[in-house]
C-alpha cells in the first residue's frame, strides 16, 4: 500500500510536467492547428537555461537567496527565455511559412525540433548534465511509512498552482474567452475586435514558457538533463494531448496528470524496461480508437 | 443626410474568380437598406469586403467619409461596426454570457461595467430565450437562438453600423417574423444604420428603405423597396430571365 | 522584423506558383545520366580512392537505396514516415536471427528480409493509414520507437538487446562472394540500379499516378475512383521492402548490428534526404543521400552538428523552395514523360489516332465488386432516390426526398442556400449515408456503397469548389478518369508487361480525346494550377467525362464563370447530351437551368417542393415563394 502511495505521488509529479508540456501542445494546437514538434525540445531548453543560470550563479544565489530562492530563480530565468524564444521560432519558422500549406509547416516545426536539440548540444556538449545536489533542499516529510522530499512536495505544488492559473486564466477571464473564441473561428473574432496576432503571442509565449519552467523541475527532480530527452518527453506530452483531446486545455493537464500515474504504476508493477513501449501504444490506441481523446476534440465546431 | 458608408466600384477576386466586379453603393446615417440576390451574387463578399476580412482588387469603402483601410480589421468595431456574420457564426464552445462578452471585446468603452450591464440587460428583453439559456453553451441552442444570440451580440456594443448578413438563413418562418420584428425595433428605436443582406427579397424589401439586387457580381437593379415589390425584373434576376431554350417546350 | 517576415511571404507566394525552369535539354540530361553512371562505375578504380572511400561510396548507397525507399511513402504518396528504419531494422534483424537460427544463406535472406519487411508495415499500418499527416507522423515515430525499444528488451532472447547480433555473414553467389569494400560498393550500387529501374516503371504508371493522385487531393481522388487505402498501404509495404534489403545488405557487409543502428535520429536524417533532395524525385533522393553523407566527411569539424544543419536546411527550403533541391519535373517532358511504350512522336498524331469513346453505359464495369441487379426501374431512368433522410444530430438536412433522373436527359436540382442540395449529392456518391431511404442506380442498390465503388459503377462527379490535382499535368489530371476501369496492377507495372503498356495507351488516347473535347488540347502538358479559372473547370470536366460515366453528377458547373464563359459550358453540355450522357446539375444560374435543362426538381429546407419541366417551374408559385419569400402579411 505504501508503495502504491510512492508510485502514485511519483507518477502524479512527472505527470505534472507532462501536464505542464502538454499544455503548450493543446494551447498553440487550438489557435494555430499546428502541431508544434518543437516544443519537446524547448523544454529541454528551459532545463538546460536554469542549469546555466546555476551554474554560473550558483554560489552568489544560493549566498543571497538560499536554495529556494536559487530556484525561483532558475525558473523565472527559463520562463522568461523560453517564452522568447517560442515567440522567435514563431517568426522565423512559422509564419513565413503559413501560407505554403499544412504539410509545409510540419516539415519547418520538424527542422526546428532538430535546430533546438542539435544547438543544445552544440553549446552544452553531448554529454548528459546534472543538476548539482546543493541547488535542492533535502528535507524529508513523513507520512507514517512514507517519506516524500519536500522539494517533491514544493514542485507539485508549483506545478498544480501553474495549471490552475491557466485554467482560471483560459475558463474564466474574459481574455481566456476571447482565445478560446479566436481559436474556433479566426474571422469572426477578428470582428469582434479581437487582435489574432495578439493571441498568437499570447500562446506562443505562455505555452513554451510552461514548457520551459517543467524543464527546470525536471532537472530539480531527476538532476539529469541530456540535449535529447525533449524527443521523448514531447512525445509522452503529446500523447497526454491526445489522451485529453487536442486543443481542450483541462483536458491536457488530466491527460498528463493519468499519464504519468498510469507511466509510474507500469514502471512498479509490470516493468521499466517496457514502459515507453507502453505508453507508445497507448498513443496509437487512443489515435487509432478514440481520437478525439478522453473528452473530446475543442476546436471548431459545425455550428 | 450624411453618408454612413460609401462603396464605389468596388472589384474583389477570390483568386482567379471575380467575385464583385464594380459595385458601388451607398448608405446614409440611419437608412435601412437592403441587398438581394441569389446565392453566388456576391452579398456576403460585399459585406466582408467591409469589414475588411477581404482585400479588394480596386475600388474604395469609406466609412463616414474617411477610407477604411485605416483601420486593421479587428479595429472596425471600435469605430461602430456590427457585422452579424452568415450562418451565425456563434462561438459553439462558448456560454451565451461569454458569446455577448466577446461582443464588446473591442470596444474600450464599453468594458464591464454599469453600462455593459445595461446593455446586456436590454438584450434579454429583446431576447428573452436568451437570458432563459445564458449559462448555456451557444452550440447547443437552436438555429433561431442561435440567430438571436448572434444579433445580440452584434447589438451589444451599441453599434451605429450594423451589417447583416442573411439573418432568416434556415429558419422557420415565426422565427424569422420575430427576428425582423426586432431588426425593425432596433432601427427604429436605436436609429442604428443597417445593411442587410437577405436572400428573401420579400421580406427584407419590406423593411428596407432601398434595395440592390446583385447579379453575378454586379449591381442588376436598385430602387426604392417600394418600386421594387413590385417589379417583374426582380422574379428574372432570381429565377433567370426569360430565356427558355428547351426545345421540349 | 515585421518587414522581414512580411517580404518573406512575398518570396514565398512568388515561388510557389513557379514550375521549375527546363534548363537542358533532353539530349544533355541523356548525357548526363551515362556519364554519372561511367563514373559511379569507375570509382572504385581511380587512383586516388581507397578502401575508405569506397565504403563512403558504399554508406553514400545504403542511405540512397532508404531514401528511394522513403520516398515512396514521403515522396510519391505524401505520407509522413518518421519511424521509416523501423522497416530497415526489421529486414536486418530477420536476416541476423535467421542466419544464426536457420542457417539460411545471406543472399536467400534478402527477399525474405524484404517480404517480412513489407508484411510487418502492412500489419501496423493498416489500423492507421486512415490518419491525417500529422498524426500519422506521431505515429510512425512511435512505431520506430517500439521497435527499436523491442529490439533492446530481448523478447524470448531472440534479439540479444543491446549487444546486438554479430557474425553474420556476408553474402555468396556460390560461385563468388561479396567481401571486399569494392565487392560491396558495387553489389549495393547494382541493387539500386535495378530498384530505381523498377521505380521509374512504377513512377510512370497507373500506380505511380494514383499516388500522386492521392498526394495532390485525396478527396478528388476519391470521387475520381481511386482506392485511397490500398495504394496508401501499398506505398508502404513497397517502402518497407526496399528498406528490408537495404537492411540485409548492411547486416551482410558490417556482420554486426544492434538496435541503435535504427535510431529516430537515423529515420530523421532519411526524412531530411527525401524532403531536401525533392519530394517524388529519384535523382533528388540519390543527391539527398549524397549531401547527408559527404557533408560530415568534408566538414569533420562538423560531423556530430550535422542534423543541425540539415534541420535549418529544413526551415530554409520550406520558406524558399518546397520542392527541394532537385524537384521532379512534370511538364516540358510532354507525353514522352509519361512513360508509355511506342508513343508516336508527334503528340497530335496521338490525337489523331484515338478511337471515338464508346457510347455511356456500355463501358464494361468492375463488376465483381458491386451488388447485382435486383431494383426494377421504370424505364428510362437511370438513378432514382427513395425517400432519402439524412439528418446530422437533430438538424434534418434531407428529408424524404424521392428524385429521378432520365437516361439520356439533363436533370436540374435547384433550391435556395442551405437547402440541402450538396448534402443530397453527397449521399448519392456515397459520402454519406442516409439515415433512411435507398439511392438506385441502373437496377443496382448502392446506397451503402463506398465512394470509389459507386464511381466504379458509373457515377462521375466535379466539384462547387473544384478540386484539380494541381501540380499534376492536364493530360495526367484527365489520365485519373480511366484509372477505375483499368486492371493493370503493380508487378505488371514494374515489368512493363505488353498487356499493361496496351492499357495505358488506350487510358492516354481516352483522356486525350475527352481533353480535345473540351477544347484544352493545347494545355495538355501545362500543370494543371497554371490554367485560368474558367479552363480548370473544363479540365475537371474532362476528368468526369473520361470516367465514361452513366451518369454524371456536376457541382455548380458555372460558378465563377462569366458570361461568355458559361454560353461555352452551356454549348458543351448540349455536346455531351447529344452523345448519349446523362446529366444531373445542382446549379443557381438560372438561365443556365431554364436554358438546357430537360426536367428541374427543386429543394427547400431538405424537401422537395417542386418538380417539371424547367417553364413550369419558372411559374410555379410555391418556388417563387421559396427564392423570394413570401408576401409580407
Amino acid at each position: 500500500m505504501d508503495t502504491l502511495i510512492q508510485q502514485l505521488i511519483n507518477g502524479l509529479t512527472i505527470g505534472s510536467f507532462y501536464a505542464l508540456v502538454a499544455l503548450g501542445y493543446s494551447m498553440v494546437y487550438g489557435v494555430m492547428k499546428l502541431i508544434n514538434f518543437a516544443h519537446g525540445d524547448l523544454f529541454t531548453l528551459g532545463s538546460y537555461i536554469g542549469y546555466t543560470v546555476l551554474v554560473v550563479g550558483a554560489s552568489w544565489v544560493t549566498a543571497t537567496f538560499g536554495i529556494w530562492g536559487g530556484m525561483a530563480i532558475a525558473l523565472v530565468a527559463a520562463m522568461i527565455g523560453i517564452g522568447v524564444a517560442g515567440l522567435v521560432m514563431e517568426r522565423i519558422a512559422y509564419r513565413p511559412v503559413y501560407k505554403a500549406g499544412r504539410l509545409p509547416l510540419v516539415v519547418s516545426a520538424l527542422g526546428m525540433s532538430f535546430v533546438i536539440s542539435q544547438g543544445i548540444m552544440a553549446i552544452w556538449g553531448p554529454n548528459p548534465q546534472a543538476y548539482l545536489s546543493g541547488w535542492t533542499p533535502k528535507d524529508f516529510l513523513q507520512f507514517g511509512n512514507i517519506r516524500v522530499p519536500v522539494l517533491q512536495i514544493a514542485i507539485l505544488v508549483l506545478a498544480l498552482g501553474l495549471m490552475a492559473l491557466i485554467y482560471w486564466l483560459v475558463e474564466r477571464t474574459t481574455f481566456g474567452a476571447a482565445i478560446r473564441a479566436a481559436a474556433q473561428d479566426r474571422d469572426t473574432a477578428t470582428l469582434m475586435g479581437i487582435n489574432f496576432n495578439l493571441i498568437i503571442f499570447f500562446v506562443f509565449a505562455l505555452g513554451p514558457a510552461l514548457g520551459g519552467m517543467a524543464g527546470v523541475m525536471q532537472g530539480l527532480k531527476y538532476t539529469r538533463i541530456s540535449f535529447n530527452m525533449g524527443w521523448l518527453y514531447g512525445l509522452k506530452a503529446f500523447t497526454a494531448t491526445i489522451l485529453g483531446g487536442i486543443g481542450n486545455i483541462p483536458g491536457a493537464m488530466i491527460g498528463g496528470l493519468l499519464l504519468g500515474v498510469m507511466e509510474a504504476l507500469f514502471e512498479g508493477y509490470v516493468s521499466g524496461a517496457w514502459k515507453d513501449v507502453f505508453i507508445f501504444l497507448i498513443l496509437i490506441l487512443v489515435l487509432i480508437w478514440r481520437p478525439t481523446g478522453l473528452f473530446g476534440e475543442k476546436t471548431a465546431e459545425k455550428v | 443626410m450624411a453618408a454612413v458608408l460609401q462603396v464605389e466600384t468596388l472589384c474583389v477576386s477570390y483568386g482567379a474568380v471575380e467575385a464583385l466586379k464594380g459595385i458601388s453603393l451607398e448608405l446614409d446615417e440611419g437608412d435601412i437598406v437592403a441587398v438581394l440576390g441569389s446565392n453566388g451574387a456576391g452579398k456576403t463578399t460585399l459585406l466582408k469586403s467591409i469589414s475588411r476580412l477581404l482585400v479588394p482588387r480596386s475600388g474604395s469603402i469609406r466609412l463616414r467619409g474617411a477610407d477604411i483601410n485605416k483601420f486593421a480589421p479587428y479595429q472596425l468595431i471600435q469605430q461602430g461596426i456590427a457585422h452579424v456574420p452568415e450562418g451565425r457564426k456563434v462561438f459553439a464552445t462558448l456560454t451565451v454570457e461569454e458569446n455577448l462578452r466577446m461582443g464588446v471585446f473591442g470596444v474600450r468603452h464599453m468594458a464591464p461595467g454599469k453600462e455593459y450591464k445595461k446593455t446586456r440587460e436590454w438584450i434579454f428583453r429583446l431576447f428573452p430565450r436568451l437570458l432563459e439559456r445564458r449559462k448555456q453553451l451557444a452550440g447547443t441552442l437552436s438555429g433561431g437562438e442561435q440567430q438571436m444570440l448572434a444579433i445580440g451580440r452584434g447589438l451589444i456594443s451599441k453599434p451605429s453600423l450594423m451589417l447583416l448578413d442573411e439573418p432568416s438563413l434556415g429558419l422557420a418562418p415565426v422565427i424569422v417574423q420575430e427576428i425582423f420584428r426586432v431588426i425593425r425595433q432596433i432601427h427604429q428605436e436605436e436609429k442604428v444604420s443597417i445593411l442587410l443582406v437577405e436572400q428573401n427579397a420579400r421580406k427584407a424589401l419590406g423593411l428596407a428603405r432601398y434595395g440592390y439586387i446583385l447579379e453575378t457580381g454586379k449591381i442588376a437593379i436598385q430602387g426604392d423597396a417600394c418600386d421594387l415589390r413590385n417589379d417583374e425584373r426582380v422574379k428574372a434576376a432570381y429565377l433567370g430571365g426569360a430565356k427558355v431554350n428547351n426545345p421540349a417546350c | 522584423m515585421a518587414d522581414l517576415t512580411s517580404k518573406l511571404t512575398q518570396r514565398i507566394s512568388k515561388t510557389q506558383g513557379q514550375s521549375p525552369q527546363r534548363k537542358f535539354p533532353r539530349a544533355t540530361g541523356l548525357v548526363l545520366l551515362v556519364a554519372a553512371v561511367i563514373l559511379l562505375g569507375a570509382f572504385p578504380l581511380l587512383p586516388f580512392v581507397n578502401n575508405y572511400l569506397i565504403d563512403v561510396g558504399f554508406i553514400v548507397g545504403i542511405y540512397a537505396l532508404l531514401g528511394l525507399s522513403l520516398n515512396i511513402v514521403l515522396g510519391e504518396v505524401g505520407l509522413f514516415d518518421l519511424g521509416h528504419m523501423a522497416f530497415c531494422a526489421i529486414g536486418a534483424y530477420t536476416t541476423g536471427i535467421l542466419f544464426h537460427q536457420l542457417h539460411l544463406p545471406i543472399v536467400i535472406l534478402l527477399p525474405i528480409s524484404a517480404i517480412v519487411a513489407g508484411g510487418f508495415a502492412y500489419l501496423v499500418t493498416s489500423p492507421v493509414i486512415h490518419l491525417r499527416g500529422d498524426y500519422l507522423c506521431i505515429v510512425t515515430i512511435g512505431i520506430g520507437e517500439i521497435v527499436r525499444l523491442v529490439l533492446q528488451n530481448n523478447p524470448g532472447g531472440l534479439t540479444n538487446g543491446p549487444n546486438g547480433i554479430g557474425n553474420i555473414g556476408n553474402p555468396d553467389f556460390g560461385l563468388f562472394s561479396i567481401q571486399s569494400p569494392a565487392q560491396f560498393y558495387y553489389y549495393i550500387w547494382i541493387v539500386i540500379g535495378l530498384v530505381i529501374i523498377g521505380l521509374i516503371n512504377l513512377q510512370k504508371s497507373r500506380v505511380g499516378r494514383a499516388w500522386n493522385y492521392i498526394r495532390e487531393d485525396e478527396i478528388a481522388a476519391k470521387a475520381n475512383g481511386i482506392d485511397v487505402r490500398s495504394f496508401k498501404l501499398l506505398a508502404f509495404v513497397l517502402g518497407a521492402a526496399i528498406a528490408g534489403i537495404a537492411g540485409n545488405i548492411y547486416a551482410s557487409k558490417y556482420m554486426f548490428i544492434e538496435p541503435n543502428n535504427f535510431s529516430f535520429m537515423e529515420s530523421a536524417l532519411l526524412f531530411c534526404i527525401v524532403l531536401l533532395g525533392g519530394l517524388g524525385s529519384i535523382p533528388g533522393s540519390l543527391l539527398g543521400a549524397a549531401v547527408i553523407v559527404i557533408f560530415p566527411e568534408i566538414f569533420r569539424q562538423f560531423a556530430s552538428y550535422r542534423l543541425l544543419f540539415f534541420g535549418a536546411a529544413l526551415i530554409v527550403m520550406m520558406i524558399f523552395r518546397p520542392g527541394g533541391l532537385w524537384p521532379r519535373r512534370r511538364e516540358g517532358l510532354g507525353f514522352a514523360g509519361l512513360g508509355i511504350a511506342k508513343l508516336p512522336r508527334d503528340e497530335n498524331a496521338l490525337l489523331a489516332e484515338a478511337p471515338v469513346p464508346p457510347r455511356p453505359g456500355t463501358v464494361p464495369l468492375k463488376t465483381y465488386r458491386l451488388p447485382p441487379v435486383t431494383v426494377a426501374m421504370s424505364e428510362g431512368l437511370t438513378l432514382e432516390t427513395k425517400a432519402i433522410t439524412l439528418k446530422f444530430g437533430g438538424l434534418v438536412a434531407v428529408s424524404n426526398f424521392d428524385m429521378s433522373v432520365a437516361t439520356g436527359k439533363i436533370t436540374s436540382l435547384i433550391g435556395p442556400n442551405g437547402a440541402g442540395k450538396t448534402t443530397l449529392f453527397n449521399v448519392i456518391t456515397g459520402i454519406y449515408r442516409p439515415n433512411k431511404g435507398k439511392v438506385v442506380f441502373q437496377g443496382r442498390d448502392i446506397t451503402k456503397l463506398k465512394p470509389h465503388t459507386i464511381i466504379g459503377a458509373g457515377i462521375a462527379r466535379t466539384f462547387q469548389n473544384i478540386r484539380l490535382f494541381p501540380s499534376l499535368t492536364c493530360i495526367e489530371n484527365v489520365m485519373s478518369g480511366p484509372h477505375c476501369h483499368a486492371r493493370e496492377g503493380t508487378w505488371p507495372a514494374v515489368f512493363r508487361t505488353p498487356a499493361q503498356a496496351r492499357e495505358e495507351r488506350r487510358i492516354v488516347e481516352l483522356a486525350s480525346y475527352r481533353l480535345n473535347q473540351v477544347g484544352l488540347w493545347a494545355f495538355r502538358n501545362e500543370l494543371a494550377k497554371n490554367l485560368p479559372y474558367g479552363k480548370q473547370r473544363l479540365l475537371e470536366l474532362a476528368r468526369a467525362l473520361a470516367t465514361s460515366p452513366s451518369l454524371l453528377i456536376l457541382d455548380e458547373p458555372s460558378s465563377g464563370l462569366n458570361d461568355k464563359e458559361t454560353e461555352d459550358l452551356m454549348a458543351m453540355l448540349q455536346v455531351f447530351l447529344g452523345e448519349g450522357f446523362t446529366m444531373l446539375l445542382i446549379e443557381h444560374d438560372m438561365n443556365v437551368v431554364m436554358g438546357i435543362s430537360d426536367w428541374v426538381t427543386v429543394m427547400d429546407m431538405g424537401s422537395k417542393i417542386a418538380e417539371g419541366p424547367p417553364q413550369e417551374i419558372y411559374n410555379n408559385p410555391l418556388v417563387i415563394e421559396a427564392y423570394l419569400g413570401k408576401e409580407e402579411d
